[in-house]
């Protein structure tokens, strides 16, 4: 079939996707594919240049001219767009392949215009008289890989023909053939059979996971690093393909995608194949666009090769079955529209076919330069000669630096290679190569340092005998020196030694049990405190930091589990221990030793085996449990601190940690083995920044340690400015960067950040995060002498560098384990997969390897929550929620409510806190999707027996609605169904209930009327649902057939229905003359009312813009009094509606009539506006893309043209892009209009009170302010409102101007009532 | 002209003639029929055969050296008209 010279077709639904992403991104060159050949040997040139002059007339395709037609684009074959080939020689350049490669590299930089320029470019490079390149480029709109193969081949035909004098195949069919097909496919049962198939695959709305994080749009250009598979593990792989009956390369595609889900990390991911689309098409022959993208779903099965591979298979055989169904239609029917949401995550391309055309007598070799843009990253493999595979990884590098890309090609080729052996199970095959491995296992774990086999109480002892005359010790302004503490820990650690007296507990021989060994001690901050801990380890016993402030069922649980042989604490404190433990207080110790210790007499101490302290920690189960360190553990933590950072006897270390916190074990002993000064800070200092800061200065504290929010805390305090310190450590949270920065700003101190459970002796990694550390986020860093940090996959397999997994530690440093909990520790501490013999214990943190080796610290394992592929971090959003202080108690979590997950959020308010900020508040400080989609309001957190919060047991939040009537009429029970698909209800909808207050937003909105469209053949209209967002309103509406999504473009709209009592407020539209921008603050006033919007006559075609605007407020008055014939009129209008407003309140006045509130958002007098230039086209499409709630300066890439701003509204799902074009027309007229009468308008004086909401973010450096409405106005009152210009009537500032302005209404009306009342 | 290593096959191992028993038994092994089930006009895609089977085969029978191009057995995927196609080049090469 051979297409009729200019006929204009609409174009393919193929082509669509296209379209739209290029108008949207149109300075993108990738919708340029190109590829070069390199021919080498006599080429016949007259022969070629026929061959391809033949070739390039059989393809419609390369003279295809886009036309933008106001009806949607169309395309049309004009001979006059077909390239003529164009000879470059390049042979007199000094390298003139080197110049051949950068012409063609420029070539395909350039992006092109579809609607204005050739589509095709054909070049011959001529290098030397035995040496051509020929480059084509030709627009994707116009082809895709496989037609570019075709178009190839039939030039080598042609020519190869001419050599040989044969004949050449047949002619390549004409594009009429492709537009038929497409069009019989759009009509036919198959492509509803085909979506059926789709939709019912992907009906649970799985997740999309990827390599990488982040936002796949694609950049201009994309990183691509090439590898050969070796050539024995292709001949395996075909092999098993022979075996299985599968082909091999969907053998590679299923091994690929395992690749893709180990990085990716979760149970399922979803590939995107590229689908060749013409197997049984008319249309297989013709040069053009006809691919897809199939998304493939696979999971987690690696336990049986071939079985996997066989589920691999099927699925993409039952793929391609329905593979001519396109993927944008699918992400239509699915909603996954708008940036994030996406159908696939990174492509698996296999071309299992040698693309290289033969030419006769020549030898050629080909380079496929692009294939298209590059969204997120494409792994393609390309057959080349007849046994060679090529591995091209092609990435999108906002996504992926180039060592990423470089990396991700080894490693994915070693990954196949290996697994092309495997027998049996690919679970075997490891997911780093060998050299990742090693380095990560091996190399950055080599840290093997001598430690002396000594224990701590040997070293504190060595100290104090060394400079008996030092300070050790300082506390209230009192001095103790390492004689003095000698002398009373010894004398009290005899004591001890002698037991209870009453007991007949013995130490334990168990040596996995310190039970028997133990004291527990329950002092606050003091010198006894330090005393009894040093006296304890004196002793050869283990201690154990009560803490007073817990319940008392907490302490005898630990009490109970730990047995023990006595509690050191206050008399004023015995009755906690009565009958539970024996005490001894502070003023029964003696304090003097006996004769035998001054003699010099040895204390037979601990050995380096022996329990030094057992610390409890709450689990994930909320039962505490005792963890046991041993001297040789926390000596080895201890001597590497003390030697890394040169600590000396001049330092003077803070202790400000409660002991019950294995920070402060180092805060406690460092300074003692290192022979300097212990700075005990008075109990209850550690959270009062004012009397750390004081401490810190007095004391001359060279060291301190401080948990991330307590340090955000205390550089908040201004008297903690211009401090000092040798060095600050960090440790317990993540270390945000900002805080690191925020921290050198404040003062002067190296900033490290360790990282460490309890169970591994504190602290097992360091990172200096000094002042130049650009970090982010700050990493945990390496590990310290004699320890081992892993991070592994779930079957423990070494990650690579950047991959998420299970961080694991190995060394010196790891716990004896949990007292008297063997199944707990034999969970936990587990044989070291590498190191024969020895222990790991497994954190249940998750990290990743820096490419350098530094480890990153990524959250909790079971606080992971993943909604659309997005990592959902629940602590960052309970901060964030915390920080309102408007809320004493929060859990956060992520539930699934009737098949889709959302984030709710369950609080318990402070007492009298109003809640409805707090939504904002928590927008304003997370990304959007981690904004809860419900605040639900408790009064109490449900907790189980543990003390931890019950999931179970917390109510589903209630999306639906109050209303009471069941639906009645058919379209009400239809349109119900509609309401409950969009918005994932399970819960009945009824007839009252409102789409907006379900949980509907615009795009569901948006997402509505296209079903709504669907099921009646017509809807009515955005702007109606605004106004009857009820399900009985919008049926009524639905059934008495109004318009065609033009309701809601009338002059006077209603928003809001509301208390008839009340009078109304009428809102007037900004610039572009639409009022739906103020549904949000329509719908969010309390008490309702009903709110009318005012919208510019002018937006239909044949209504002139009136000739000022004291004539256009005149005719919006009439309007206004005629739905509300007395006043008192309360007025709001935004920008250019708030100048409106005003004139329209004079008019009002002018009229006698009463005027209530009259508000402004962020409108300024004309005179301001006066002497501007007019703004012109550029300002109404900026208006318009303002008026769909975006700042238009925010949008810097994107063209001010008609046609990319529509596609742009179009693809970010902005009601107005699917406003019918005269209406769009209207509005960039009405812009245009409205700009006019402003800078012709002179501002009358109003004798009320003008409320001016500020954009306060908004504005600088320009002279708008309030201020200037003074000469015309009674009075102006200035509300605040931290938000920039143009999203004056988002969510988060209408959070905040909905309650003012209800307010205001409320006090007018009372005012006028009183009024009234004074007049009779 | 260099000589690929698939061309190197071709020339040692000339494979034997494809005939269309041997392509209704090859394309019945693809989709696990019996051969019987493959009748000559029947649409192979709605037997289940999808475009990465198909090009497998027709690179399997190309081995022996016969110049086979894929997209013309993708416009009519049949066995009929896939014999069509390959007797017609196998006569032009024994011819």
């Amino acid at each position: 079939m051979r297409d009729r010279p200019g006929e204009a077709h609409p174009l393919t639904e193929a082509q669509s996707g296209l379209w739209y992403a290029q108008r949207l991104d149109p300075a993108n060159p990738l919708f340029n594919t190109g590829q070069y050949i390199e021919l080498r040997g006599p080429l016949d040139r007259p022969a070629f240049e026929a061959a391809l002059a033949q070739a390039v007339a059989e393809s419609d395709a390369l003279a295809l001219r886009m036309v933008d037609d106001p009806s949607g684009p169309l395309q049309v074959v004009d001979p006059a767009q077909r390239p003529m080939l164009e000879i470059v020689d390049v042979s007199g350049a000094a390298d003139p392949f080197a110049a051949a490669e950068a012409d063609i590299a420029r070539d395909m930089a350039t992006p092109l215009d579809p609607t204005r320029e050739k589509l095709a470019a054909e070049r011959l490079f001529v290098l030397g008289p035995e040496r051509f390149i020929w480059q084509q480029r030709i627009h994707h709109l116009a082809i895709d890989g496989y037609g570019m193969i075709l178009l190839t081949q039939r030039v080598a035909d042609l020519y190869n023909a001419r050599q040989r004098g044969g004949e050449a195949g047949a002619p390549l069919p004409g594009i009429a053939t492709a537009f038929a097909e497409d069009a019989a496919y759009r009509a036919s049962d198959k492509r509803v059979k085909d979506g059926d198939y789709w939709r019912e695959l992907f009906a649970d709305k799985p997740e999309v996971a990827s390599l990488a994080a982040g936002n796949p749009v694609s950049a201009p250009s994309f990183h691509r690093r090439a590898v050969e598979i070796d050539a024995d593990a292709f001949a395996r792989l075909r092999a098993i393909g022979e075996r299985t009956n599968i082909p091999w390369p969907d053998v590679v595609t299923a091994l690929a995608a395992a690749y893709v889900r180990r990085h990716a990390g979760t149970p399922e991911v979803i590939l995107g194949v590229p689908f060749m689309a013409r197997l049984g098409s008319a249309a297989a022959r013709v040069p053009a666009m006809l691919m897809n993208v199939l998304p493939l779903r696979v999971d987690a099965q690696e336990d049986d090769i071939d079985q996997y591979l066989g589920s691999v298979a099927r699925s993409l055989t039952r793929a391609r079955r329905h593979g001519r169904y396109r993927s944008e239609q699918l992400r239509r029917d699915l909603k996954l529209i708008g940036g994030q949401r996406r159908l696939h995550g990174p492509l698996i391309n296999l071309l299992p076919f040698d693309e290289t055309p033969r030419f006769e007598g020549l030898e050629s070799r080909l380079e496929v330069l692009s294939t298209g843009p590059v969204e997120d990253i494409t792994f393609t493999f390309r057959l080349h000669g007849a046994d060679g595979l090529r591995l091209e990884v092609d990435a999108n590098p906002d996504l992926y630096p180039r060592e990423v890309v470089e990396a991700n090609a080894l490693r994915l080729k070693h990954f196949i290679e290996a697994a092309s052996a495997a027998e049996g199970s690919l679970a075997e095959v490891p997911t780093a190569t060998p050299e990742e491995a090693h380095r990560h296992i091996f190399a950055l774990n080599a840290t093997d340092h001598p430690v002396p086999d000594t224990t701590l109480a040997a070293l504190i002892e060595a100290r104090m005998r060394a400079t008996p005359h030092a300070p050790a010790l300082r506390f209230a302004g009192a001095t103790m020196d390492y004689a003095t503490l000698d002398a009373r820990s010894r004398a009290l650690a005899e004591r001890l030694r002698e037991g209870s007296k009453n007991s007949s507990k013995k130490r334990s021989s168990d040596s996995s049990n310190a039970t028997g060994s133990i004291v527990a001690v329950a002092l606050p901050r003091s010198f006894e405190l330090v005393v009894a801990l040093v006296a304890i380890l004196r002793a050869g016993l283990a201690y154990l930091p009560l803490d007073l402030a817990q319940p008392d069922a907490r302490i005898d649980r630990i009490l109970a589990s730990a047995g023990p042989r006595l509690v050191l604490a206050r008399a004023e404190d015995a009755a906690r221990f009565a009958g539970k433990a024996e005490m001894l207080t502070p003023g029964d110790w003696p304090t003097s030793p006996s004769g035998a210790s001054l003699a010099g007499t040895p204390l037979a101490g601990p050995a380096p085996e022996d329990a030094a302290y057992v610390i409890y920690t709450s689990g994930s189960t909320g039962e505490p449990k005792g963890v046991v360190i041993e001297h040789r553990a926390i000596v080895n933590r201890l001597e590497w601190m003390r030697v890394h950072y040169g600590f000396s006897p001049a330092d003077r270390i803070l202790q400000k940690t409660p002991a019950t916190f294995d920070v402060s074990v180092w805060e406690f002993f460092l300074p003692l083995l290192t022979g300097a000064c212990l700075v005990v800070a008075p109990p209850q200092a550690h959270r009062d920044p004012v009397a750390l800061a004081r401490i810190i200065r007095e004391e001359a504290i060279t060291s301190a340690h401080f948990v991330p929010s307590m340090l955000a805390a205390f550089l908040a305090e201004p008297s903690v400015q211009g401090l000092s310190l040798k060095r600050v450590f960090c440790s317990g949270e993540e270390l945000p960067a900002d805080l690191r920065d925020r921290f050198h700003r404040t003062l002067t101190a190296e900033l490290h950040n360790l990282y460490g459970p309890t169970e591994a002796a504190v602290d097992v990694s360091y990172w200096p995060a000094g002042e130049g550390d650009r970090s982010l986020p700050v990493p945990i860093g390496f590990p310290v002498w004699n320890t081992r940090l892993y991070v592994l996959d779930e079957r423990n397999r070494p990650q690579p560098p950047g991959v998420p997994g299970h961080l694991h530690l190995g060394g010196v440093q790891l716990a004896r384990g949990y007292l008297g909990r063997a199944d707990l520790t034999a969970e936990r501490f587990l044989p070291d997969p590498f190191r024969p013999g020895e222990r790991i214990y497994a954190t249940g943190d998750l990290a990743l390897w820096r490419p350098d080796g530094a480890v990153v610290f990524l959250g909790r394992s079971d606080h992971q929550v993943k909604i659309r592929g997005l990592r959902i971090e629940l602590g960052e959003i309970e901060a964030a929620v915390m920080s309102s202080g408007l809320v004493r108690q929060a859990g956060i979590l992520a539930r699934e409510d009737g098949g889709a997950k959302r984030i709710v959020a369950y609080v318990v308010p402070e007492p009298g806190a109003d809640l409805s900020a707090l939504k904002a508040h928590v927008a304003a400080r997370v990304p959007d999707y981690m904004v809860p989609a419900a605040f639900v309001m408790l009064d109490a957190l449900p907790v189980n027996a543990n003390g931890k919060l019950d999931r179970a047991a917390l109510p589903a939040p209630d999306f639906s609605g109050t209303g009471a009537r069941v639906p009645q009429t058919p379209t009400e029970t239809r349109l119900a169904a509609l309401f409950a698909e969009q918005l994932g209800l399970a819960s009945p909808v009824f007839a009252e209930d409102d789409f907006f207050s379900l949980g509907g937003d615009s795009l569901a909105a948006v997402a509505l009327l296209l079903r709504v469209r669907e099921e009646w053949g017509r809807d009515p209209g955005l702007g109606a649902l605004f106004a009857q967002p009820t399900l009985a309103g919008f049926a009524r509406l639905i059934d008495a057939e109004e318009g065609a999504g033009d309701a809601g473009l009338g002059p006077l709209v209603t928003l809001a229905e509301g208390d008839v009592s009340r009078p109304p407020l009428f809102v007037i539209h900004p610039a572009g003359g639409i009022s739906w921008c103020y549904g949000r603050l329509a719908r969010a006033l309390d008490p309702r009312r009903t709110v009318h919007g005012l919208q510019a006559p002018a937006l239909a075609p044949n209504i002139a813009t009136p000739e000022s605007l004291e004539a256009l407020a005149a005719d919006y008055v009439e309007r206004i009094r005629a739905v509300r014939p007395h006043g008192p009129y309360h007025l709001l209008g935004w920008s250019v509606g708030g100048i409106i407003a005003q004139a329209m309140a004079v008019r009002l006045r002018e009229l006698g009539a009463a005027v209530g509130v009259v508000a402004m958002l962020d409108s300024y007098p004309a005179d301001v506006w006066r002497g501007e230039p007019d703004p012109g086209e550029d300002g109404a499409l900026k208006a318009l893309l303002a008026i769909a709630g975006h700042d238009p300066d925010r949008l810097p890439a994107l063209a001010l043209n008609r046609a990319s701003v529509l596609a742009f509204l179009r693809a970010s799902d902005s009601p107005l892009g699917r406003l019918p074009a005269a209406v769009l027309d209207g509005v960039v007229r009405v812009v245009a209009g409205n700009n006019r009468l402003v800078r012709g308008h002179f501002h009358r004086r109003f004798d009320g009170t003008l409320t001016h909401f500020r954009a306060a973010l908004d504005h600088q450096g320009r002279d708008l302010t309030p201020e200037q409405w003074r000469p015309y106005a009674g009075r102006v009152e200035v509300v605040e409102v931290p938000a920039l210009h143009a999203y004056l009537t988002g969510p988060e500032a209408t959070a905040l101007i909905a309650p003012v302005v209800s307010g205001l209404l409320d006090d007018a009306d009372r005012k006028e009532d009183a009024t009234c009342a004074t007049a009779v | 002209m260099a000589i690929e290593p698939g061309d190197i096959k071709r020339i040692v191992a000339p494979a034997a003639a494809v005939t269309r028993e041997k392509m209704r038994a090859d394309i019945a092994r693809m989709l696990h029929e019996d051969p019987e089930e493959i009748g000559g006009e029947d649409s192979l895609i709605d037997l289940g055969l999808d475009s990465m089977r198909a090009m497998n085969l027709v690179l399997a029978w190309s081995e022996g050296g016969l110049d086979l191009e894929f997209s013309e057995f993708a416009e009519k995927p049949t066995l009929d008209g896939w014999w069509e196609l390959v007797s017609a080049k196998q006569s032009a090469r024994g011819g």
